[in-house]
């Protein structure tokens, strides 16, 4: 008499365990994956573009035009914050020219050539590039030590709408204070963002040198030329969370 | 046979899934987009302390960041009143801290002018010590505040000019009330004492803005200094008044003589950029 057993594991099980087995495996480094380019700050960050009030394009005034940035930025170089212009500055020239346009019509409402509950108000510009409240960025000591406005910023000459480019997270800041020289150049070039670094004529006139002068290493030069922190002071907390 | 066929669907279709959410990463990756990056941990990235340009509920107007009260002097301005040195600080570029000569009277630098019988008088030559750093200086500011209109030589055809001209012979409504900037290597300028270049940087003319707001006094006074290179640049210049490395093989029997010696080597340097 043989007693048939209450339960038997069917046949698929075999196969299924098999498949269970290779999922375990695999999800956790596809999870790893999928969060470490996904959730990275080149994913989150770059790329933040909103719909400004007035649709100002950098790639004809900065590009085309060649206004250099100070020209709007104009405290950048001695404050830490790149201020946006005030209506003022778009009137310098757009009292004469495209005075009529429709596209201008809130730069116009906010000097007071509009209705007159406009007048005196500031444009609603939205900030692109922006740190957390923590973060204490100063726009002054980075020009000052001839960083470039393309190293955080990018190309904003060939911006029609400008966008986030460079994720400005906490790890990529401390790649450029490990090792600054290679993103420094000559302080009169930091607006420069066509600047060739293998042009030697311009290289010698924005050193005050003389070509047969020039360093191998302009990077090792300019962080001794600029008085550059130590890599050990650059990399403190309280450097920019102070 | 059919059972096979079976389980490539299924291993395919999870193959697929499983590469779905990559394949969409890397196209919002590449995408812009409107609204700001997605902050899961929102930590203090926003507080409610106050920082430059951030809208404020306390004023009427929203701004948080005051505007300039008319009447009233900025900090950096008192300094150069307080101050008694005329020289740029070497070590510090950015500096706007030329700071006067305790002999200067203040209006001379500020205002550019000197008040005689209550009228005011423009001063006829620059207040402040000039250096060849400090034409440079000038040179750096020109270039990005009068060098769009005015061209980078000074000869009132910058780009925008240029941009202007072809929008109106294109027939464009935009090219508005637009008139050629003044050459500043001409006459007009010429025979301006350098008080009054100042008012004009200071103040506006004409079409042309004031650039008070925009330019700290001393640069403003940099920029005359440049002004005045890039007059001297575009005049022929006699071999005698060139700097040593310029002159020709057999220098004339005078030595060189001018007002500014910064001012030479500026005009030098203009003329050969210009060459």
């Amino acid at each position: 008499m043989s007693e048939k057993p209450s339960f038997v594991f069917p046949k698929w099980i075999n196969k299924a365990t098999l498949g269970l087995l290779a999922t375990l495996a695999i999800a956790p480094v596809y999870l790893i994956i999928l969060l470490g380019y996904g959730a990275n700050a080149r994913t989150l960050n770059v790329g933040f573009s909103p719909k400004q009030p007035v649709p100002f394009s950098h790639a004809l005034h900065a590009g085309k035009l060649g206004i250099n940035c100070y020209y709007c930025h104009t405290d950048v170089m001695r404050a830490a914050f790149a201020a946006l212009p005030p209506t003022q500055t778009c009137l310098n020239c757009h009292a004469e020219i495209a005075p009529n346009s429709k596209k201008l019509q809130p730069i116009r409402d906010s000097y007071g050539l509009g209705p007159a509950s406009k007048a005196g108000l500031p444009v609603p510009w939205i900030k692109v590039n922006d740190e957390p409240d923590y973060v204490y960025f100063n726009h002054a000591a980075h020009i000052n030590a001839g960083v470039s406005c393309l190293t955080c910023h990018g190309r904003v000459n060939e911006m029609t709408q400008v966008y986030q480019a460079k994720p400005l997270n906490m790890a990529w800041c401390l790649a450029c204070h490990r090792n600054p020289g290679p993103n420094l150049r000559p302080r009169n070039e930091v607006t420069n963002l066509n600047w060739n670094p293998n042009n030697k004529v311009q290289l010698a006139r924005d050193l005050g040198l003389k070509e047969s002068q020039l360093p191998k290493n302009l990077g090792k030069y300019l962080v001794k030329k600029y008085k550059i922190a130590s890599t050990k002071l650059l990399t403190d907390c309280q450097t920019c969370h102070h | 046979m059919l059972r096979i066929h079976h389980h490539f669907m299924i291993g395919g279709s999870l193959l697929l899934l499983l590469i779905l959410p990559l394949m969409i990463i890397a196209l919002k990756r590449h995408e812009r987009s409107a609204t700001p990056r997605l902050a899961i941990i929102q930590d203090m990235d926003k507080m409610p302390y106050l920082k430059p340009q951030r809208k404020s509920d306390l004023f009427a107007d929203g701004r948080g960041m005051r505007p300039h009260i008319p009447g009233t002097l900025a900090r950096e301005d008192f300094i150069y009143i307080n101050q008694a040195e005329t020289r740029l600080h070497p070590n510090n570029w950015a500096a706007t801290h030329v700071v006067l000569n305790s002999k200067v009277k203040y209006e001379k630098v500020l205002y550019g002018q000197v008040l005689r019988n209550g009228q005011g008088d423009w001063v006829k030559s620059i207040p402040i010590h000039v250096t060849p750093e400090f034409v440079n200086r000038g040179e750096l500011k020109f270039d990005v505040y009068c060098g769009p209109c005015h061209g980078d030589n000074g000869k009132g055809n910058g780009l925008v000019n240029q941009y202007v001209t072809h929008l109106r012979a294109q027939g464009s409504p935009d090219a508005g009330t637009w008139v050629q900037p003044t050459d500043l290597t001409g006459p007009a300028v010429k025979y301006m004492p350098d008080g009054q270049i100042y008012g004009v940087v200071t103040n506006g003319i004409a079409a042309m803005a004031a650039y008070k707001d925009q330019i700290p006094v001393v640069d403003r006074w940099a920029i005359v200094a440049y002004v005045r290179a890039l007059e001297l640049a575009s005049a022929p210049v006699p071999a005698g008044k060139l700097p040593v490395q310029d002159r020709p093989a057999s220098p004339p029997g005078k030595a060189a003589s001018a007002a500014h010696p910064g001012m030479q080597v500026a005009a030098a340097s203009a003329a050969r950029q210009t060459q």
